[in-house]
């Protein structure tokens, strides 16, 4: 198969973060420093030599950018200054926008412009919105009850559209992003048998990030992990449990226990995130993308005007109260519309995706393996 | 006559070396000066423009000043004859002729361009001060670079002063083994052309001695040497050694790189010049307790030659030209922790090996790993090379350890990957079962013969591996070495006995104080600057004063050599005219405006 090079892929990839690769000089240090570094996954060093040379279509066929949690030990220890660590940052961000196909991701990637230009449209008209159907059938001094402002019903509604958009669009990026790392691929071979025996995989990763303790450093993995474990607790007791959530009084501690403890988690972990950027603690937090930046403020800013909304219900100030739910929603909405499939969020489904296929990937090749060796051996005899 | 001045520059690196807009600037205040433009890099000359411009302004004369005015020249000419003009009157400035070309040489190109203005030829304008030459020299350093420059001026027939900062000369060449590529022992080479400095009638050799200033003119320097006090009697000693088997003091060995013992009164090496013992007063028990304590060495000496209470001296030298040998530095490998060199037992550095390997080292030049032996003194467990410790199994030689890195050095040390080269052939060729690895990121074999001692190792049955290797551990008493083959794109990580560290080489550490004794200039990584990289590369930017060897940059034997003997030709070329030039640094814009205005006039 003729393999097609672009050498302007070294200086398309500069938007995405990369700026570095051409100091290179391939020593290896990087690839034997990295704790994930196993045949038959062996980088960053391979990824970088990728670019270099251009080879667009193996990259963008490339799993191991999603294997590398960003750690920074290859960073720290490359003779050349050529920033491996960021480098597979940068590809993670190239990879997101290729495998999105509306070519959203690719604008924001390219231009902050455009990202922020978007979550500023999308916020105005998530508050003309609601602020027209509050007004239109309740009454804004009423955050619950018959005539609340937001019922809770309708809201539920609304998150359960919302959430299948989403997920219609993450799986049709998914599909894609299969395609081109394991689908298109005519030399392997895997079974549906190997795909479904591994399928657990990728509820671990998900959940565990458990190669991000390999790390040497700890304290990253644990409030990475405290990030989206928070994160997913929200997530599910506002699309299964908004109703108690929302109704008062009285408090429902099963409910707002979860409520209390996520909210803490994703506060606390953000403020830990941005802290670490702004003071460039270490190799890996020493580069911020502006999506870096516009992800963690969003979110920081979905935490806090969460829980005041709260608080203001929980006191009976109704009117603020719903003044900041809309508010809250102004950055709720534009954060999973617009981060979830097409910016940073979409390494929540895309790294264990991309930890499933390559142990589906290695599992295929070693079986390949195994079946060409008694050939060999033939052949040698 | 009214003149045009026309500032083009060809070199893109020159360009930013002159200030162009400056040169302009004051190229326009020049008398009789009409026209200036400053054209910058690489213009577009269009001879029928320059011609219109040259009748317009009438001009008589064109100067054309940059790195390389000639590129421009037949442009410029072309035009003066469309103008009617005299095509002769087309002047030339070049700043590369003349040196402007290095960062800050915007006053010389100033100088140059002036001289063209006027007419004048430079080199006539711009005459440094001379003094008469003395005929005396002074070398700085006794490693092989001052031995073969003192060696060449001496057998001419002029006197050296050869201050060497240790007891002995021979520097780092006398520790090592071998030479690369033709693996000839190095001492001996080294070792007769020691021993004829010491003999030599035309030589005064000064060790362990230091040059504390120097001042004066190029021709007429003086210096001042520290000669620190030897306290044993250089001419009465004869090395007999009944001191040494007395002192009770033992200390690291400097010679050994560190892996033997040396007394307090000490010879660093058998065959040291001169062949006399010396005391080492920071270890000296005597001296070190005022004279209260000690001093067996005094009462056994048969000679009477030790003096333990001597002090030291200093000696005032009238010398013509200097040339500064002092050598250079290694790395000290502990900085780079994934190596773990001072933590795991058996990985050692490249000078460490050489003393390993020397037939005249402490294990007599057998390759063995260390052994653990109980101290007595300390009570502790120490790791020390035993003459009948197990030899290694497997040996790995990293490359480039601390060099080509910008954690560490970013040079390329230049010698590393020939004398790890070496490493393996004599590994091998002494432990014909060891397994032998060299893990380097390119294979710089750049000399006559380098590349097919390269290519005999790899018959030898040495694994090249292409990649440094990252890091190494420990793990059942050996040394687990990590690192990527990325030509076969896996992370190798396996045990081996022995790891070498190919560290680079550092400017000394008393470089800086050199420099600024001798008025010299040093690059970005320390080494001494030369006059000129390709043309003067063994002068300074000081009139006499010139440099040898690596304090110059990293450097292997034969290239030191080559060096150290033309340093020698300079200094005679200026003993034999009888003249000590000053540099065309030394000179001002103002004065070479105002003789090359004196010349005009006459």
């Amino acid at each position: 198969m003729a393999i097609r090079a672009n050498p302007k892929l070294i200086d398309e990839l500069e938007p995405y973060g990369a700026e570095d690769v051409v100091k290179c000089y391939h020593c290896g240090n990087c690839s034997a420093v990295c704790p994930f570094s196993e045949a038959p996954y062996v980088f960053p060093r391979r990824p970088m030599r990728y670019l270099q040379m251009g080879l667009e279509e193996k990259l963008k066929g490339d799993l191991q950018p999603w294997l590398c949690y960003y750690c920074g030990e290859c960073s720290d220890q490359c003779p050349r200054e050529a920033e491996p660590g960021e480098t597979m940052m940068s590809l993670r961000r190239w990879l997101t926008s290729r495998y999105d196909w509306t070519g959203i991701s690719r604008l924001f990637y390219k231009s902050w412009r455009y990202e922020v230009g978007a979550v500023v449209v999308v916020a105005i008209l998530t508050i003309i919105g609601f602020l027209a159907f509050g007004f239109s059938q309740g009454s804004i001094d009423h955050y619950d009850g018959p005539n609340a402002f937001l019922p809770s019903s309708s809201i539920h509604i609304f998150d359960w559209t919302l959430a299948i958009v989403l997920l219609a669009l993450l799986l049709s990026n998914a599909a894609r992003m299969w395609w081109f790392t394991m689908g298109r691929d005519k030399t392997l071979r895997v079974s549906v048998g190997t795909y479904v025996s591994r399928a657990y995989l990728l509820v671990v990763h998900f959940f565990t990030q458990k190669r991000y303790s390999q790390c040497e450093r700890k304290s990253p993995w644990l409030v990475h992990l405290g990030l989206m474990l928070s994160y997913v607790t929200m997530l599910i007791l506002i699309m299964f449990f908004l109703a108690e959530m929302a109704s008062g009084p009285g408090v429902d501690w099963r409910v707002h226990v979860f409520g209390y403890i996520a909210t803490i988690g994703l506060v606390a972990s953000t403020i830990v995130f941005l802290r670490r950027r702004i003071r460039k603690s270490s190799a890996a937090y020493k580069h911020s993308h502006e999506s870096d930046w516009i992800f963690l403020i969003l979110l920081l800013a979905v935490a806090l005007t969460g829980i005041t909304q709260h608080i203001l219900h929980r006191y009976g100030v109704d009117v603020a109260a719903n003044l900041m739910y809309v508010t809250h929603l102004a950055f709720v909405v534009p954060m999973l519309l617009l981060e979830v499939p097409f910016s940073k969020w979409s390494h929540l489904a895309y790294r264990p995706l991309a930890m499933y296929f390559a142990e589906v990937r290695a599992a295929g090749l070693e079986k390949a393996e195994r079946e060409a060796a008694p050939a060999g051996d033939l052949q040698a005899a | 006559m009214r003149i045009g001045v026309f500032i083009c520059q060809a070199g893109i690196a020159e360009a930013k070396a002159v200030n162009l807009e400056a040169v302009g600037l004051y190229a326009s205040n020049l008398p009789q000066v009409e026209v200036v433009e400053v054209l910058g890099l690489l213009p577009k000359v269009d001879p029928d423009e320059v011609a219109k411009r040259i009748t317009e302004s009438q001009l008589d004369r064109l100067v054309i000043a940059g790195d390389s005015p000639g590129f421009f020249k037949p442009a410029f000419t072309r035009a003066m004859s469309l103008a009617g003009g005299e095509p002769d009157e087309v002047r030339l400035a070049s700043f590369r002729q003349y040196g402007a070309d290095t960062a800050n040489s915007t006053e010389r190109a100033k100088a140059i361009v002036a001289c063209a203005v006027y007419g004048v030829p430079f080199s006539l304008a711009a005459v440094p001060a001379q003094t008469k030459m003395h005929p005396a020299s002074l070398v700085i350093g006794g490693g092989i670079a001052g031995i073969q420059a003192a060696l060449e001026i001496a057998d001419a027939g002029k006197r050296v002063y050869l201050v060497e900062r240790t007891g002995t000369i021979g520097g780092h060449m006398a520790m090592f083994d071998k030479t690369f590529p033709t693996l000839d022992c190095a001492a001996c080479i080294l070792t007769p052309k020691m021993v004829a400095v010491g003999q030599h009638e035309n030589i005064e050799l000064m060790t362990y001695s230091e040059v504390e200033s120097i001042t004066g003119s190029p021709g007429a320097y003086k210096a001042t040497v520290l000669r620190n006090a030897r306290r044993v009697i250089e001419s009465s000693c004869v090395a007999c050694a009944q001191c040494s088997d007395v002192c009770p003091v033992s200390v690291p060995s400097e010679f050994d790189a560190g892996i033997a013992k040396r007394k307090a009164i000490y010879i660093p090496f058998p065959q040291a010049v001169p062949n006399a013992y010396l005391v080492d007063e920071a270890s000296c028990t005597y001296v070190q307790s005022n004279g209260t304590k000690c001093g067996a060495c005094a009462k056994k000496c048969p000679k009477d030659c030790i003096d333990l209470d001597a002090r030291g001296d200093v000696v005032k030298l009238d010398v013509g030209s200097v040339v500064v040998a002092t050598g250079y530095g290694v790395l000290d490998a502990s900085v780079i922790e994934p190596y773990g060199y001072g933590v795991h037992p058996n990985v050692i550095t490249a000078l460490e090996f050489e003393r390993l390997t020397n037939a005249s080292g402490p294990t007599g030049g057998r390759i063995v790993t260390k052994s653990q032996r109980l101290n007595k003194k300390t009570k502790a467990e120490e790791w020390v090379f035993d003459p009948e410790g197990a030899p290694p199994r497997s040996v790995a030689i990293i490359h480039c350890v601390g060099s080509r890195d910008r954690n560490y050095n970013p040079y390329c040390s230049r010698v590393c990957c020939m004398y790890s080269l070496k490493f393996a052939h004599l590994v091998r060729e002494k432990l014909p079962d060891a397994e032998c690895y060299e893990f380097y990121i390119d294979m710089r074999a750049y000399g006559k013969g380098y590349e097919e001692f390269f290519q005999r190792i790899k018959q030898e049955g040495t694994f090249v591996v292409r990649g440094r290797s990252a890091s190494v551990s420990e793990r059942d008493g050996r040394m687990l070495i990590k690192g990527e083959d990325i030509l076969s794109d896996r992370v190798l990580e396996f045990p081996v006995d022995m790891v070498l560290l190919a560290v680079g080489l550092t400017p000394t550490e008393r470089s800086d104080q050199i420099a600024a004794m001798l008025g010299i200039p040093r690059d970005q990584d320390g080494w001494f600057t030369e006059a000129d990289y390709n043309a003067d590369p063994t002068g300074t930017e000081r009139g006499a004063v010139y440099v040898a060897g690596a304090c110059q940059g990293p450097k292997d034997i034969p290239d030191t050599v080559a060096q150290a003997s033309a340093a020698a030709g300079g200094i005679l070329k200026g003993i034999v005219s009888g003249r000590g030039v000053d540099s065309l640094g030394s000179l001002s814009l103002e004065e070479i405006e105002a003789r090359a205005k004196t010349l005009v006039a006459g």
